[in-house]
């Protein structure tokens, strides 16, 4: 997958954890700028990403993330 | 990560007027399904029907007091309901270990309720957190 189709794929991730079709997220996109994104909804991201790609990831690489673009990264080194 | 994929677990509930007559009492749920004989016959039930949400308190005891850790905390859980459910009923619950998130301390159930007649009243999933 390229970066656009992983960022599609985490969007809807996002839309359907958060239950918020409105939500809009880019590759610059923080916690801070969606209301929702609290550290549980955080941990209900994390783990709907892991099951979406059938990927595991380490508590090293998540608090390295500082926005979704640094996720897609990670995604990305996982060979998706 | 003291759960792995696989997991299973048991527990045996019993639903008696002491706990039918405290969900009542503390939620006020007088819904006639629930209290009227008659009401809930006429519905097609063999008895009053135990409210659904009395198993999530059998699932929050599971989750509190019989897993292997007190460092848990209930991230989410759903239920779907199946059967009715009587007083004096006895279920048995099953969980099983389907998800083990290690980067978020995180770890997915799945669950039924089974009745002594063998039909599963309940099911769904759960996800809890180990805290730190």
């Amino acid at each position: 997958m390229n970066r656009k189709e992983i960022l599609s794929s985490v969007h809807e991730v996002f839309v359907d954890t958060l239950d918020n079709d409105e939500v809009r997220i880019n590759e610059s996109t923080k916690a801070t700028d969606v209301d929702e994104w609290d550290s549980l909804t955080h941990i209900m991201l994390v783990v709907a990403i892991e099951k979406k790609f059938n990927i595991r990831f380490n508590s090293s690489e998540i608090q390295s993330w500082n926005n979704v673009g640094e996720m897609i990264d990670c995604i990305q080194e996982k060979g998706i | 990560m003291i759960f792995k994929i696989g997991d299973k677990f048991s527990e045996k509930f019993h639903i008696n007027d002491k706990i039918y007559q405290g969900f009542i009492n503390i939620f006020n749920d007088n819904n006639p399904l629930h209290t009227n004989y008659q009401f809930a016959n006429d519905k097609g039930f063999k008895g009053i029907v135990m409210h659904g949400n009395i198993l999530n308190g059998f699932i929050s005891y599971f989750i509190g007091e019989k897993l292997p850790t007190k460092d848990v905390i209930i991230h989410s859980q759903e239920i779907k309901y199946k059967n009715a459910v009587y007083l004096n009923d006895e279920l048995l619950f099953n969980a099983e270990v389907i998800g083990v998130y290690d980067s978020v301390k995180a770890v997915e159930f799945k669950y039924h309720f089974i009745n002594h007649e063998a039909k599963v009243v309940s099911k769904g999933k759960f996800q809890i957190g180990l805290l730190k």
